[in-house]
């Protein structure tokens, strides 16, 4: 237990730090304004002699990305742990496994005016996101099981399959619409972005991530259980298809709802995972909140490259994370002996 | 296997057109004319050419400025200028149906080497189709356009009229503009979402400069540059022009940048929003948009307040 907080307090610490990083960098702001605007936001009282032009930009466009970012990659690699105990393999991935996808196609379906606004227009493009995402999962699964057996390589097979077709079907709604900015739609929906985040997007994301978090920690003694397979774990007492209903829902309502800010962002829940399980092992208790700061910390620094590897143009973030995680990928894909425990 | 099949279809495309080339030959020595166009290709043109295509809107503007609008036999789906067009055959440009363009029959293909892609010159040698590429980078190359379109279309006498009437007019803009005492740092962009903004080798800056005004994007290194909302926050350009339509609502700008309020622009109320029409095609009506920008700039230099541009002549 000890060990555990050590490590929550020492990753927390990272990133901090790295908030604090990725917001200095950037456009001509020098270092001693950034934190001088940070100070003046997160203290109390007012700085008079504080720069207007820093302030819009640090507290106004910088926080709020970095936030976005932080939350992005912390549920996407919870979510990547909820999708590797289901399918037990190492391999699963919310993006690999097309739920991305398809939350893009429900999303690009709604933003580009196919689909009919059912909620408010808030909530109405998370929900088309959500459900598109839980469609393309559960097609995935089904093609994946027969009787109580998971093919790996059907899973794999289905979810790239089922990836392609989602993706093509955002291309063409895009193409289809009268969007003037077609290529930049699509490059947004299929890639990820953090680009136009303000602090009115923020909230949304928050609350799922949160309850996304949250109910994956209390999980953690089932979810335990589920690794050793579905016979040890029913007789351990754990309702075994009722777990795995739930975490398919929740895993396509929190990758719903983050594609829905920002875009389709692969690979983070592969990578980050199982990197953190190399250090803690497999326990859940261990392996969930410090993938939820492993994820946060690597999508932030990414999202940073993103921004300054090329001169006077921005990436599309899932760029990045794709260039880290399909080597990651194709090595973990080799290992073919490699298991949990 | 699939590099050699490739290999092999191109071995017959060239022979094919070798062959079509041979065939035309000894008409072509005796009349043809030799013309070199903006990508460095040299052309073979027909003694006369009396049917011209043209694939960009900037073009086909220019061929009637240039006198020879009865000339031409189709242009893009794009095309609404002048009035004329309405009557002529249309095809697709995203992407350019080169079928529909192949049935017009036409002896020029006029292009730009802005717009188009340069790539599509090898589909047009591989119909037979003589096509030339424009570039469009400054005033100075549309005046020349003129002239040379002019020439190529035997209409040269009124190519040069309208030309020279032109420049007259750039003059005696420029004459006006530059009697200001300030030329305001001026940010053009094409989009309110996405900021598109023109990069250092546009006409743009030159417009800018005309109207009296300094552009903020003058450096920038990139065809088409996106910027970020940090640039124009530290740039802080004085006034905005926009390619947003004529009845947009300059608040939109700032619905969509809530930090923007504190860009000089924004809350002097400077954002300008003009035809897209009269700033994005490079035509002899850049000159109206040049002067709609600069009443904006300087309106007091400009003592009748309604912004009444004169029309391009149409011969």
């Amino acid at each position: 237990m000890r060990t555990l907080l050590m490590m929550v307090f020492g990753l927390m610490a990272l990133l901090l730090f790295s908030v604090g990083a990725a917001v200095s960098v950037g456009s001509e702001v020098a270092l001693g304004e950034v934190y001088r605007v940070l100070w003046h936001h997160l203290t109390p009282g007012a700085d008079p002699l504080l720069d207007e032009t820093a302030d819009r930009i640090v507290w106004q466009l910088r926080m709020p990305r970095v936030l976005l970012a932080l939350l992005v990659g912390g549920g996407l690699s919870i979510i990547g742990v909820a999708m590797q105990t289901l399918v037990r393999n190492p391999l699963a991935e919310p993006y690999i496994l097309g739920i991305s996808s398809g939350a893009s196609a429900g999303a690009a379906l709604f933003y580009l005016g196919f689909l009919p606004p059912l909620l408010s227009q808030a909530l109405s493009l998370p929900l088309a996101a959500f459900l598109g995402g839980l469609i393309s999962i559960s097609v995935v699964y089904l093609v994946a099981r027969t009787g109580s057996r998971l093919s790996v390589a059907r899973l794999l097979l289905a979810g790239v399959a089922m990836s392609s077709f989602m993706a093509a079907i955002t291309a063409f709604v895009t193409y289809a619409s009268p969007n003037p900015q077609k290529l930049q739609a699509v490059l947004f929906w299929l890639l990820g972005s953090f680009s136009s985040t303000h602090w009115g997007l923020l909230p949304l994301p928050a609350v799922v991530t949160g309850i996304g978090l949250v109910s994956m920690i209390g999980l953690s003694r089932p979810l335990d259980a589920m690794l050793m397979g579905d016979e040890p774990a029913h007789s351990l007492g754990v309702p075994v298809e009722a777990t795995k209903r739930l975490l398919i829902v929740l895993a396509a309502l929190v990758t719903g709802i983050l594609v829905a800010s920002s875009g389709a962002i692969g690979f983070v829940g592969l990578i980050v995972p199982h990197a953190v399980r190399t250090i803690v092992g497999v326990t859940h208790r261990r392996l969930v909140p410090l993938s939820f700061l492993a994820g946060a910390i690597f999508l932030l620094w990414a999202d940073v490259a993103a921004r300054v590897l090329l001169p006077s143009e921005e990436l599309p973030v899932g760029v990045i994370t794709a260039f880290c995680g399909v080597p990651f990928f194709l090595v973990l894909l080799r290992r073919s002996e490699y298991g949990f425990g | 296997m699939a590099s050699i099949g490739l290999k092999r279809r191109y071995a017959l495309l060239l022979i094919a057109v070798l062959a079509m080339g041979c065939a035309s030959t000894p008409e072509a020595e005796t009349h043809s004319r030799s013309v070199t166009d903006d990508l460095g290709r040299t052309v073979l043109l027909p003694p006369s050419v009396e049917r011209v295509v043209t694939i960009a809107p900037n073009l086909t503007e220019i061929v009637f400025v240039a006198g020879a609008g009865n000339k031409l036999v189709g242009v893009t789906t794009a095309d609404d200028y002048p009035p004329a067009v309405d009557s002529l055959p249309r095809f697709g440009a995203l992407p350019l149906d080169f079928e529909a363009i192949a049935l017009l029959e036409p002896d020029l293909v006029l292009a730009n080497a802005n717009i188009n892609n340069p790539r599509d010159a090898e589909t047009f040698d591989a119909l037979d189709l003589p096509i030339l590429f424009f570039s469009f980078q400054n005033l100075d190359e549309i005046i020349q356009r003129i002239r040379t379109i002019g020439d190529l279309l035997g209409t040269a006498a009124a190519a040069n009229v309208a030309a020279d009437s032109l420049e007259a007019a750039i003059a005696a803009l420029r004459r006006t503009t530059d009697q200001a005492e300030t030329r305001p740092l001026t940010l053009f962009l094409i989009d309110d979402e996405t900021l598109y903004a023109f990069g250092s080798e546009s006409y743009m800056h030159a417009l800018i400069d005309l109207a009296g005004g300094r552009s903020a994007t003058a450096e920038v290194e990139s065809v088409r540059p996106i910027l970020n909302e940090e640039v124009v926050l530290t740039q802080k350009p004085e006034v905005i022009f926009g390619s947003f339509g004529e009845d947009y609502d300059p608040a939109r700008l700032l619905d969509l940048h809530p930090t923007w309020d504190i860009v000089p622009a924004v809350r002097d109320g400077r954002v300008y929003s003009l035809n897209p029409d009269l700033v994005l095609r490079p035509t002899p009506r850049l000159l109206d948009g040049a002067r709609l920008m600069a009443q904006r700039l300087h309106p007091t230099l400009f003592p009748s307040t309604e912004p009444s541009p004169t029309p391009t002549e149409m011969p």
